[in-house]
């Protein structure tokens, strides 16, 4: 067995490298060593890796002993290139906002290198263990993120909210996979999808199974009610892990979705209109596109309402997953998509708001943005861009990502248009809370005496800025090729 | 015994794991219900690693559970003790610092 055998899964091999090497670097440097750079490399190596045997014709071998677990498939590279870049650009606003606010510490890059690494497999998992493996890699790394900032309140009981709610989740989850095992005598979902097509899982644990594992993972995708972990962990973490939460971790958590539903429950009894999961997933997109637009609109607090902002972008990615009974390929390709545009955009709306403020002055609430437009017009600037495609206006990643989906729910037919009409509604919605960043950015002047935000100025924070401004734009006006690749994952993944 | 009888049991620790998580208010006991729900799955995997014997999945699954537990427990205790530190309680209702 040489090396070459293992290309299928470098990216992991990569990560854990690389983490275990920080934690050596970190264990004998010097204070203010480059590890934000160091961490971002790696995951950004990691990414083109992943993508580089993603647009080349032939897939990477890796050893049966490994693929019985961790599928090296189109779908797992193309997480891993979502992942990673999450994760990357994630590590480098870190540089710059744990500089700034004299909070930065080694053990935080080797987290996140960890949780990447977690979300990884987890995006990868093809068996009811690795899923547990992967899903409790990653939260124990984001539960220990989300506390970083241990001396603050906030902070802290955040943590303790998303810890207490994520480990019932996983232990629904982990009794669902049980009776999953027992309902089938399969723990690699290829085996279970057999059964469970033949018709040979015994039907009520089987459904049980089913309920379970969709609580389970509906909390880590952060679906409505599901979701009540969400704002509170997301406004008490420090904004970059926010962000990399955000984006890595409900990243994973949607393929795992899809390779459980489509995968392991994807025949025609399972995926049926009426009485498989799809009206399921179908009145869980409804709640979580409602709940999280309207509770967006109620904020007061801008990181909150990105927050309740990425409950109803949950809603979206899950209405493409609702079509997936009808129109497989392509419903699954437009969530790809979506999740891909999704991290872009979220990443730079987040980062935006870590560059609005400084220490002491940091910029949580739409008051302190007021008038910062007019006073620091190309430190604004990007925000707008970034609002406006989690709003989905064209030109913009975030419009395709939407078009997409929705376009799937109506070739889906029947009840599912109307999932798209609101759909469509919901983000009419959306428009209030995201155009009023840009109209206390522009419009509003501070109040006489109010704390106003200061600008920061960190060269990282910048740099993942431009970068993932560049992908906006990009996968705005020439999506063409970006949905190439989520359509050969979704169609590699459906065969 | 069958293999009912062994998951009635599970169901049961399930049950009063679930329960206790959501009706105590102290997050320690909190804290122990989850890994009591943790511990009724590895009944059922064991009760059905009877039925599926052929490569006792089951039976492998569990040494997976336990020791992810044991790490869950690490960390989770952890982030109570820092909870503590700062708030000298563990009680659930005084954790209203964040809200809409």
């Amino acid at each position: 067995m040489s090396a070459v055998d293992f290309m299928g899964v470098s990216p992991l091999l990569l990560l854990v490298g690389a983490g275990l090497a920080l934690m050596l670097v970190d264990a004998f440097s010097a204070e203010r060593s480059e590890l934000a750079l160091v961490t971002a490399a790696s995951l950004f190596a990691g990414a083109a890796l992943a993508g580089s045997m993603l647009v080349s014709g032939e897939l990477p071998a890796a050893p049966e002993l490994v693929t019985r677990y961790l599928a090296a498939d189109r779908l797992g590279l193309l997480f891993d290139v979502v992942i990673c870049v999450g994760g990357g650009l994630s590590a480098l606003l870190a540089g710059g906002y744990l500089r700034e606010h004299g909070l930065e510490r080694g053990e935080f890059y080797v987290l996140l290198i960890f949780t990447a690494f977690g979300a990884m497999v987890l995006a990868r998992a093809v068996d009811l263990l690795s899923i547990f493996l992967g899903l409790e890699t990653m939260s124990l790394g984001a539960y220990a993120l989300v506390a970083y900032r241990r001396t603050s309140a906030r902070a802290v009981e955040g943590a303790v909210k998303y810890f207490l709610l994520g480990s019932f989740a996983a232990a629904i989850l982990l009794f669902g996979s049980a009776l999953l095992y027992g309902a089938t005598g399969h723990t690699d979902l290829a085996g279970i999808r057999e059964v469970v097509a033949a018709g040979d899982a015994d039907p009520i644990l089987a459904v049980l199974a089913l309920v379970m594992l969709l609580v389970g993972l509906a909390f880590k995708v952060g679906a409505v009610p599901f979701h009540m972990w969400v704002p509170d962990s997301y406004e008490g973490a420090v904004t970059p892990v926010t962000t990399f939460m955000s984006v890595a971790v409900k990243a994973a958590a949607v393929a795992v979705l899809i390779r459980v539903l489509v995968g392991a429950f994807g025949d025609e009894a399972s995926m049926s209109l009426y009485t498989g999961w799809t009206p399921v997933i179908f009145l869980l997109s409804i709640a979580t596109m409602v709940y999280g637009n309207l509770a967006a609109l109620a904020q007061s607090s801008v990181k909150r309402m990105l927050a309740y902002s990425s409950v109803a972008h949950a809603g979206y990615i899950l209405v493409g997953i609702a079509a997936a009974h009808e129109v497989g390929a392509f419903a699954v390709s437009a969530v790809l998509f979506y999740v891909a545009a999704y991290t872009v955009s979220n990443v730079l709306a987040f980062g935006s708001l870590i560059l609005m403020g400084s220490k002491g002055k940091e910029a949580v609430s739409y008051d302190d943005l007021a008038g910062a437009g007019r006073r620091h017009p190309m430190a604004a600037f990007p925000f707008v861009i970034g609002v406006l495609s989690l709003l989905g206006m064209p030109p913009t990643a975030g419009f395709f990502g939407k078009y997409y989906v929705f376009s799937a729910a109506v070739q889906a037919g029947g009840p599912m248009v109307w999932l798209a009409v609101l759909g469509v509604l919901a983000s009419g919605v959306g428009a209030y809370y995201y155009l009023k960043v840009i109209v206390y950015l522009y419009m509003r002047e501070p109040e006489e005496g109010q704390a106003i935000a200061v600008p920061m100025q960190s060269i990282y924070v910048v740099a993942a800025l431009v970068l993932s401004a560049y992908y906006v734009v990009k996968m705005g006006i020439m999506p063409g090729r970006y949905l190439d690749w989520a359509v050969s994952a979704a169609s590699s993944f459906m065969s | 015994m069958g293999v009912g009888t062994y998951l009635a049991l599970a169901a049961v620790l399930f049950g009063i794991g679930a329960a206790g998580f959501l009706t105590r208010r102290n997050m320690l006991i909190q804290l122990m219900s989850i890994e009591l729900m943790l511990n009724s799955v590895n009944v059922v995997l064991l009760a059905f690693n009877r039925v599926h014997s052929a490569n006792h999945e089951g039976q492998v699954f569990a040494f997976f559970v336990i020791a992810v537990a044991a790490a869950e427990a690490a960390v989770g205790l952890a982030i109570l003790v820092a909870y503590y530190r700062i708030k000298k309680t563990i009680d659930t209702d005084d954790a209203r610092l964040l809200k809409y």
